[in-house]
């Protein structure tokens, strides 16, 4: 995406990516760099929590494809930088990764003994006082935690994008940090789900075995209870995983994480969003599409929506159980689904053909992310415009 | 399955599980335990990533044509 932006000349592009540019970051060093800078509209924050290895880089993937409509260019990380940058750039979003805000690197958690997820290893001060400036329309230098590496490098430049996603274990941890965020989600993946996931992603790994796999879980599980999911009661909307209902667990042959059921939990109330509901807003229903106009393969698919209470609030619960045989039979579900804020007949089937390489996108995990990234450009554009009606009494006179 | 982790990473992860496994051998409850099996999981994390990143420049030609799009092969025009 870089590469565009600084001129049609492709000869100076090429002079530009040749690498040779990379220097320590100091704050006169900055090479100018490609960023969407804010609308007059200013910065709308989004949190996005979940524990490591749960799909957030996924849930960022469709969000920015959602968010960056009209353009070819993906998220791609900052021009120039730090290649160990966590941060992304799209032309309307910039996501962070919260483990910039290590207080400690990797051996300094060591040596006291505290995991990444232990509040004492992040500095919620600087997070606080970096994530207020860029939602004030201030750059700021924030620190780069290089995951390969475990250490803190220099900083990079973050200039205020019109849509801030932070992503991370910790966005919601820090009362003032959640005071500015406009939206907030939770993904919440049980436990079974959790270990199957892992095991998909790490069982390569040399000297990984299932025995190491549960006991990383295991170790790291005091911490996650303690710290990261009581997040979940403060969020706008949660994504829970959980294993199928549609298979009884006699027959499960090891398909442990393979078929899941998915629920959307959306609460009530919040300015800016109004919840996706299916057939009837308000009525509990469930719904099993399958028949003449929708092919399902065993174990079908099957659809519930109900009022319930989370954490005592009003919330609306989306729920699918099942996969997907044919991505595009999805246009049969998204007509019967309503309050999606969708720009056109079509646009979340659209949006998951897109990315049929993700994971998750012949299940609800796919459908739900989808959903919830387009309830997040609706609040943003009724943010946006909002703030344009009444403009702040301390608008700067050009 | 796609592209295997790269080596430097690899060796650190495995280096890593197996301090974990010793840090642990003492007492399962303990801060240091759940330090370092964090540590696994986060070079765990890493060695994914890595694999991704791997797999958008997996395509030869894709590859080629980043660093030479100005050839036969790789021009493309919008219209």
């Amino acid at each position: 995406m870089a590469a565009r932006s600084f001129s049609s000349a492709s000869t100076t592009t090429i002079l530009l990516r040749s690498g040779r540019w990379r220097r320590t970051m100091r704050a006169a060093a900055f090479p100018f760099r490609v960023s969407c800078s804010a609308a007059a509209g200013g910065t709308v924050v989004i949190g996005l929590a979940a524990d490591s290895g749960c799909g957030k880089t996924t849930f960022v993937r469709r969000l920015t494809s959602v968010l960056g409509a009209g353009t070819a260019v993906a998220a791609a990380p900052p021009w120039g930088g730090n290649p160990g940058s966590n941060t992304l750039l799209g032309d309307a979003a910039t996501v962070i990764c919260l483990d910039d805000y290590h207080s400690l690197d990797r051996a300094g958690r060591k040596e006291r003994g505290v995991t990444a997820l232990d509040p004492r290893a992040n500095d919620f001060d600087l997070m606080y006082r970096q994530l207020k400036a860029i939602k004030e329309g201030r750059a700021v230098a924030k620190p780069i935690y290089n995951h390969a590496t475990g250490l803190l490098d220099p900083p990079e430049l973050i200039t205020p994008p019109k849509i801030l996603v932070v992503e991370g274990l910790h966005p919601m941890y820090d009362e003032r940090v959640r005071g500015l965020l406009d939206f907030s989600i939770y993904l919440d993946i049980s436990s079974d789900i959790k270990f199957a996931w892992k095991i998909q992603r790490d069982m390569a790994e040399r000297g990984h075995s299932l025995e190491s796999i549960k006991a990383s879980i295991e170790a790291r599980k005091p911490d996650f209870d303690a710290y990261i999911d009581p997040q979940k009661q403060y969020a706008d909307a949660v994504i829970e995983v959980l294993p199928t209902r549609l298979i009884a667990a006699a027959d499960d042959d090891g398909d442990e994480g393979k078929v899941l059921r998915v629920k959307l939990i959306m609460k009530e109330g919040v300015e800016h969003f109004a919840p996706a509901y299916l057939f009837d807003e308000g009525s509990t229903i469930s719904w099993i599409p399958c028949g003449r106009k929708l092919s399902c393969s065993y174990p079908g698919i099957k659809f519930s929506y109900f009022p319930d209470t989370y954490f005592g609030h009003e919330v609306s619960v989306l729920e699918m159980d099942g996969k997907f045989d044919k991505l595009d039979e999805l246009i049969y579900v998204e007509s019967h689904l309503s309050n999606l804020s969708t720009k056109y007949y079509g646009e979340v089937t659209q949006q998951m053909l897109k990315h049929a390489d993700f994971p998750g996108s012949n299940n609800g995990t796919g459908l739900f992310q989808t959903i919830v990234g387009l309830k997040i450009r609706d609040l943003y554009e009724q943010v946006v415009a909002e703030r344009a009606a009444s403009p702040p009494a301390l608008a700067a006179v050009a | 399955s796609g592209p295997a982790t790269p080596p430097d990473i690899s060796d650190k992860m495995s280096e890593s599980i197996d301090k974990a496994k010793e840090a642990c051998a003492e007492d399962t409850a303990s801060g240091k335990c759940a330090a370092a099996w964090d540590e696994v999981e986060e070079l765990s994390a890493a060695a994914s990533h890595a694999r991704d990143k791997l797999k958008e420049t997996s395509d030869p030609l894709e590859a080629y044509c980043k660093d030479n799009p100005e050839t036969d092969e790789c021009r493309t025009y919008d219209n």
